[in-house]
């Protein structure tokens, strides 16, 4: 009797000892064939990701969106940066992510994997310079790895350009060159290197449709966050400054929103014609200046594509404001300024332009009429603002910087406490003034309460702004 | 269909009912009878006596007790009796037939008369006879004394003894240390059996949670809380955590919802992890149950933010007994997955003789508890009055040989207090248990159970989107464009967002399904008395599935846009496989004045937790399944673990009054990291049974006096796999993509909590005062953290590790007292007090982290080194002396959500047969946050809290910054139950035993501080079934409702 209990139980135990491991470790990943493709496709998904933390809290910090709902930050457009918010944390995680993917790509898995391509290579040089670029424009410092020291600003700029060219070395397509190229382009303006940004951007602008994306997936997860913000939500969310309203939204999704997720745009030629426009401005060379910025809207902004959309709910029903009028008014740049048609579009009334690339308010009889040298910038860092608005470009040209955030500080001995705070300009006006404007109880016609591009304009010789002044 | 097995279940209880009746009611063949004045008359031929005794009962008040005999149905006598007393007829009775009586006032005892008293008349007659403790257990060593003789004898190994007297020894005397002396009557036979009674039939008393084997709890030097059919009989409730809410002195058990079978916060000795729910173990016939300790790794569903309780499944009217034992070296033989306690059920097997049939019923009502509800108008918003009814029938028999069996089957249905029936509850259950001995040394037990459970879910508050409270009472209704004061509200304007809310109710369909099988089974072989081994084996498969479905008309309605491609179902199943194996001996071992016990083990667990979630979107109106969706996705997750164990445990006995009880465990996991072996768990304990001294055996006033102390080790296990440094896959854009998944931790291990506790329990004035004082430090040093990833490392997850060090102490105080104990009426009261002091001592240099909540700038709960675990941070607004906001410090502490001071109240009266009963819960000094305040505020619908000043002049823009606005003290006193029950005992009928009819009201009463209700604070912690919770923030979540229930219950 006994002995059949020992067997009774000795068989339950070979049954139920043993568990599945539903992981893949390390080591099984890198044992295995074509780790190189898998963890590339993996870097593109991470730079999808990174741009998404990026986009939102750019757009939310500078004037171009207003958070109008409860989700997403709620004190960035104050704006109030404090190392502890867990947004500013978030971004860095995404950051750090994909650098770190990209360093984990060249040291070990690219070397490791007998099948990976030159491209693959060109890739991951790619994704750690643009991770040292995002860095470097809008943080006040940053590791440059794992657990490391931090490095201004600057220096994570300088340190992104020698990867941009191992990119470009093991490329071999013409147009992901010239986009590689641009971004060099965009460096050296943010290090105020007027030569070489002019040298990159003119490589760039050989090529007047060069487009260079990130794609998204939302069915893997992986959607448009801005595009979320911006359109599809059935809330409000972002509510754009109403001066840019024409410009809102720049993604959208029609059936089901999973499937139809608009790419966004890391560097196109239109960024080559401002940073050549912004170097000849300070050069003096306005001349040079107005036909680049004309050249900008005939070569390029007239071909890029405009879609027609049904934005007929959009019903300004966000809970945070009292927001602006949903038929076409009137809107001010400033009080004082002349009341402008155009820019605040009557959705109801029928379809509305997207400019999904694209867009602007200026015309060529703007870049005519313009007289001086900081007219031409009030020009050149406007139209930054509608080309480049949902892209998350903007808090840069404000000069707004986070800080290292708290968890890596604790987690990290290398951080010192100066790269715990934000940098704010002093001319941003705070309490939620970058957003804010009144609208005409009556007319129903919207003044804005700052035009930021005359206080950029104003304020050019500071450290934080408008590099090439 | 609910019709269908309401109608199903009627008609098996009137079947029943009609089948007991039909086969139990004798069919007599008396001549005639009548009564008359308390007299008795009968005129039979040839009766038997069970038919002469039957006749009696309908006769008299008095019953006859005895044994089933061959004797009272075979001799058959005539009978011709005119009006006489009972004396009488019995004296006539004894006469026509070998038979005696006594009557008592429990009814007449019948013995029969061995015929050999007349038989044997020699001068001297040899005895044999065996000894039992309270536990059938022979005792060895027992003396046995004919004391007019001088004679006597000692029992041996199986408690027996012979002994040889003179034939005319009228008693024997046994005696047993700790026992009461027994005089036995000797009437003629020569093999008696005697079962003795202990001095103190409460330390006495045998458990087995956290013993590997039966143990009395004299030896223990640990409390171990028991609750027996007979505590939980008459208490109406509908789950096993509400049942037992108020029947635990030292645990805390809060109602986090509403909502159908949402989770209960369960906490003893205060949170002893970051990491894990403070939810105990689950153990039913020794097999370990799925407690919903594991992730939640697949979010959404309509348990999003109202967390499932997996305890609400278990049925509850098949149990024997409750042993629930709260931590430290109470649980050390549990090893690495105790630290919270266990709480084991013993369910029926059956009783020793004959068969019991009980059919209940409850019906009854439920009422909104509406106490806590801002605008009036709510109430008619979104509540309404529901029904109860539950129905159950018990079976359970057994014979003297060994062999018993039971079963309980239950229906149960509740409409919920909620328009639209959206938190409407059904469950079916079913029950058995069997045991039968297999030969002479094999015991075999079995247990099968099989639960259906059906919930109806409400949105909850943190779902966005529409939800019905966030849109009621939070003012969000302004977001469509309504008044959102509603009590200010016109008829017409009332009757409009009445329609809306209507509807946008009527439209949800969020559904939880629950089936779950569960089986122990175990043998048990005692070759000799001192020796048992036992092996327990059994399995708990539990299935939840969870379908949201949303309409386009919904998103339509509660957006007010025209929604034509985004209606979606979203389903999550998890189906949970446990295992558990346990093998056990014990030996027991007396010499001198010394006993041993030592018992060695091994147990395994295994289970798997297994997740899948599918989703289809752009479905059309009217679809169940996602066949018909135009886009389908699907995600996995599975997580396993296997545990296993071996433990060993030595308790001494000195002259039964002083006990050591030396213990150790050894766990080997693979989740545990490489570096990590086998880890121990040892423990060690004194309990010193003072009132077993000479010196105060005799006092009148103390009854028992015991000093216990012990020193244990339990912990809590790390999730399946997160030692591992992982890669991560998913698809991109058509591709594999490959990414960093978790960081790893090769040093992973167990959380331990060293617990050193002391205490003293008494028994004074005749029982009548029961008091337990106890003082507990629990102190958790490698408290697993969750470490956020340092952002440049290039991990996006969290890792655990080790670093934390969490501390709680406190005293623990039961006291129950019976002022009143007549013949008839009986006062009993009972009160329990406890202390709780919650540190997290040191974080390990780890940022604060929060446990549940929302934004680190809206309002978290959080844990950070200094502070108790799980306390409020929000940002704290001071104002000038104009009421204007000057300043806000972010993330400050707002205040602890962990009570100091909880404990519970309880009464119960007794007349005769009926019974008046109330319990309640009280705790203090924790806070909690009102967002829906906070809400109310932003969105204008009221103007309290906020100084009119600020409004002016920064309207409700500062809304996130002074959260400290918002939060208030949660202490309460809420009464629980209260109700009255009538025991019934059918005088003219054989076919029912007994009838209990009662009245109760569950959640009668609550008196608060805080403006809300203080237990429903768990909104944000969708993660309070995989992680720790502490509640803390009341936002848009329901309260338990009020029920009104009656219950009639037959016993055949």
């Amino acid at each position: 009797m006994k002995t059949i209990y020992i067997y009774i139980t000795v068989l339950f135990l070979t049954l139920t000892a043993c568990v599945d491991n539903p992981n893949v470790t390390e080591d099984d990943f890198l044992d295995n064939n074509n780790s190189a493709t898998s963890w590339i496709t993996g870097v593109k998904r991470q730079l999808a990701l990174t741009m998404n933390a990026i986009v939102i809290n750019s757009e939310m910090v500078s004037d171009n969106y207003f958070n109008n709902y409860t989700l997403y930050n709620k004190v960035y457009d104050i704006p109030q940066i404090d190392y502890t918010d867990i947004d500013g944390n978030s971004m860095q995680v995404e950051i750090g992510a994909l650098r770190e993917m990209a360093e984990y790509a060249l040291e070990t898995v690219l070397p490791n994997d007998p099948d990976a391509t030159a491209q693959e290579w060109s890739y991951a040089h790619f994704a750690k310079a643009y991770a040292l670029i995002l860095s470097g424009e809008n943080f006040t410092g940053l590791p440059m790895n794992s657990n490391g020291e931090a490095y201004t600003a600057n220096e994570l700029l300088e340190a992104s350009l020698s990867h941009l060219d191992l990119a470009i070395d093991n490329e071999s397509d013409s147009e992901t060159i010239l986009a590689y190229q641009l971004l060099k382009s965009r460096v050296y303006r943010g290090l105020g290197d007027i030569d070489n940004a002019k040298s990159s951007a003119l490589a760039a602008i050989s090529n007047n449709s060069l487009l260079f994306v990130v794609e998204f997936d939302g069915t893997n997860g992986v959607p448009n966050e801005i595009q979320n913000a911006t359109f599809t939500a059935s809330e409000n969310r972002f509510a754009p400054l109403p001066r840019l309203d024409f410009l809102d939204p720049k993604y959208f999704d029609i059936g089901t929103a999973t499937e139809d997720q608009k790419p966004l745009s890391l560097a196109k030629v239109e960024e080559a014609y401002l940073i050549l426009a912004e170097a000849y401005t300070a050069e003096n060379n306005l001349e040079l200046a107005k036909s680049t910025l004309t050249n900008l809207i005939d070569n390029v902004l007239a071909s890029r594509p405009i879609m027609y959309l049904d934005d007929s709910e959009e019903l300004r029903n966000g809970t945070n404001r009292q927001d602006y009028p949903i038929t076409a008014v009137n809107v001010s740049f400033e009080s004082g300024q002349e009341s402008k048609s155009g820019y605040i579009l009557d959705r109801q009334a029928g379809l509305i332009p997207v400019y999904t690339v694209s867009g602007t308010s200026i015309t060529i009889q703007d870049i005519d009429a313009t007289a001086s040298a900081d007219d031409v910038l009030y020009l050149i860092y406007l139209m930054r603002q509608e080309i480049f608005i949902s892209e998350g470009r903007r808090s840069n040209d404000l000069g707004i910087k986070f800080p290292v955030s708290q968890t890596e500080q604790l987690n990290n001995s290398n951080i010192s406490d100066e790269f715990t705070q934000p940098t704010i300009p002093s001319f941003i006006p705070l309490n939620l003034g970058l957003d804010d404007f009144t609208a005409d109880e009556t007319t129903g016609n919207v003044t804005i309460l700052y035009d930021m591009n005359r206080v950029l304009v104003a304020n050019k010789a500071s450290n934080h702004v408008l590099p090439f002044n | 269909m609910k019709y269908h097995k309401f109608i199903l279940s009627t008609v098996i209880i009137l079947a029943s009912l009609l089948n007991v009746y039909g086969s139990i009611h004798p069919k007599h063949n008396t001549e005639r009878y009548y009564i008359s004045n308390n007299t008795i008359n009968l005129q039979l031929k040839k009766a038997s006596l069970i038919q002469v005794f039957n006749l009696i009962e309908k006769q008299t008040d008095l019953k006859f007790i005895y044994i089933s005999n061959e004797l009272y149905q075979n001799t058959k006598i005539d009978l011709s009796i005119n009006n006489q007393p009972l004396e009488a007829v019995l004296k006539t009775l004894k006469q026509k037939s070998p038979i005696d009586f006594k009557i008592t006032d429990n009814g007449i005892l019948v013995k029969p008369i061995p015929k050999t008293v007349s038989e044997i008349n020699q001068e001297n007659i040899t005895i044999k006879g065996v000894v039992y403790d309270e536990t059938n257990t022979p005792v060895l060593g027992a003396n046995i004394y004919a004391t007019a003789y001088n004679i006597g004898a000692v029992t041996d190994y199986d408690g027996q003894f012979t002994i040889t007297v003179p034939a005319d020894t009228k008693t024997l005397k046994i005696t047993y240390i700790g026992y009461e002396n027994v005089d036995y009557p000797l009437e003629g036979q020569l093999e008696i059996t005697v079962h003795l009674t202990p001095h103190f039939a409460a330390l006495n008393e045998v458990v087995i949670t956290g013993q590997g084997a039966s143990v009395q709890r004299k030896r223990l030097s640990n409390n171990v809380e028991v609750l027996k059919a007979e505590d939980l009989a008459g208490l109406p409730s509908q789950r096993i955590d509400q049942l037992i809410a108020t029947k635990l002195p030292n645990t805390q058990i809060n109602f986090t919802g509403g909502q159908s079978g949402s989770t209960t916060l369960i906490r003893s000795r205060g949170i002893n992890s970051a990491f894990l729910s403070s939810t105990p173990v689950f153990y039913i016939d020794g097999v370990r149950m799925d407690n919903l300790n594991t992730t939640s790794a697949l979010g959404g569903g309509s348990a999003q933010g109202a967390a499932m309780s997996s305890i609400a499944d278990i049925p509850m009217d098949n149990i024997e007994r409750i042993e629930y034992i709260n931590g430290g070296a109470a649980t050390t033989l549990y090893g690495s997955d105790a630290a919270n306690g266990v709480i084991q059920i013993f369910t029926k097997k059956g009783s020793s003789r004959g068969t019991q049939i009980t059919a209940s019923t409850q019906m009854g009502i439920i009422a909104p508890t509406t106490d806590f509800l801002y605008f009036d108008r709510s109430k008619d918003l979104l509540f309404n009055t529901g029904t109860y009814q539950k129905y159950n029938l018990s079976i359970s028999g057994g014979n003297s040989e060994g062999f018993g069996y039971s079963f309980s089957g239950n229906f149960l249905e509740n409409t919920g207090a909620q328009i639209a029936d959206n938190n409407a509850n059904k469950k079916i259950d079913f029950s058995t248990g069997f045991k039968a001995k297999l030969g002479e040394k094999v015991t075999y037990n079995s247990s099968f159970i099989y639960v259906n459970n059906t919930y109806n879910r409400n949105r909850n508050g943190n779902q966005g989107g529409y939800t019905g409270l966030w849109f009621a009472e939070s003012g969000a209704s302004v977001l469509k464009g309504f008044n959102n004061r509603l009590d200010d509200l016109s008829t017409a304007e009332f009757s409009e967002i009445n329609d809306f809310v209507k509807t946008a109710e009527e439209l949800q369909d969020n559904e939880i399904s629950i089936n779950r099988f569960t089986t122990s089974q175990s043998f048990s072989y005692k070759p000799v008395n001192n020796f048992e081994a036992k092996f327990v084996g059994g399995i708990d498969y539990r299935v939840q599935n969870d379908k949201a479905i949303q309409t386009n008309e919904y998103l339509t309605h509660t957006t007010q846009t025209n929604v034509t491609d985004e209606g979606n179902i979203n389903n999550l199943e998890r189906k949970y496989f446990g295992i558990t194996l346990e093998l056990s001996a014990q030996h027991k071992f007396e010499t001198g004045k010394f006993s041993f016990i030592s018992t060695v083990g091994g147990q395994l667990f295994r289970n798997s937790d297994h997740q899948i979630q599918y989703t289809g979107t752009n479905i059309r109106d009217g679809a169940e399944t996602i066949s018909d969706a135009a886009i389908k996705t699907s995600e996995e997750y599975l997580a396993e673990v296997l545990n296993y164990g071996f433990y060993f445990q030595e308790n001494i006995g000195f002259k039964d009054k002083l006990f050591f009880d030396l213990g150790i465990r050894g766990d080997r996991n693979p989740s545990f990291g490489d570096n990590i072996g086998t880890q121990y768990y040892p423990k060690a304990g004194v309990s010193y049974l003072l009132s077993s001294e000479p010196w105060l055996e005799n006092s009148t006033a103390i009854n028992s006096l015991r000093l216990r102390g012990n020193y244990g080790v339990a912990g809590n296990l790390p999730p399946a796999f997160v030692n591992e440094r992982t890669i991560d896959f998913d698809g991109f854009l058509g591709e594999q993509a490959a990414f960093f998944g978790q960081s790893g931790n090769p040093d992973l291990k167990p959380e331990k909590t060293k617990t050193f506790e002391v205490g003293v329990d008494a028994a004074l004035f005749n029982n009548r005062v029961n008091l337990s004082v106890g003082y507990y430090n629990a102190n958790t040093k490698d408290a697993l953290f969750y470490v956020p990833p340092t952002p440049s490392s290039g991990y996006a997850n969290s890792q655990l590790y080790n670093i934390g060090e969490i501390e709680n102490k406190g005293w623990e105080i039961n006291a129950s007292f019976i002022p009143i104990q007549t013949e008839n009426v009986t006062l009993s009261l009972n009160v329990s007090v406890n202390t709780l002091d919650n540190l997290v001592v040191d974080s390990g240099g780890v940022a604060p982290f929060n446990i549940n909540g929302f934004s680190a700038r809206t309002i978290q709960t959080v844990v950070e080194e200094g502070y108790p675990i799980g306390y409020i941070r929000g940002n704290y607004g001071t104002f000038d002396e104009n009421g204007v906001l000057e300043s806000t410090t972010a993330q400050s502490y707002l205040g602890t959500t962990i009570p100091d001071l909880f404990g519970n109240l309880g009464m119960n009266f007794a007349y005769k047969n009926f019974s008046l009963f109330a319990n309640g819960n009280y705790q203090k000094g924790a806070y909690a946050n009102s967002f829906d305040q906070q809400f109310r505020f932003l969105y204008g619908a009221s103007d309290d809290i906020v100084p009119a000043a600020e409004v002016e002049a920064n309207g409700t823009s500062n809304w996130l910054n002074f959260t400290n606005l918002f939060t208030e003290k949660t202490d309460f006193i809420k009464i629980r139950t209260i109700g009255m029950n009538y025991n019934l005992i059918p005088k003219n009928t054989n076919t029912i035993k007994s009838i209990l009819i009662g009245f109760s009201v569950n959640n009668p009463l609550s008196f608060t501080a805080s403006s809300f209700d203080p237990e429903a604070t768990i909104s944000g912690s969708a993660t309070g079934q995989g992680g720790a919770s502490t509640g803390g923030i009341s936002y848009a979540t329901y309260s338990a409702p009020r029920e009104f229930l009656t219950s009639l219950k037959i016993n055949f």
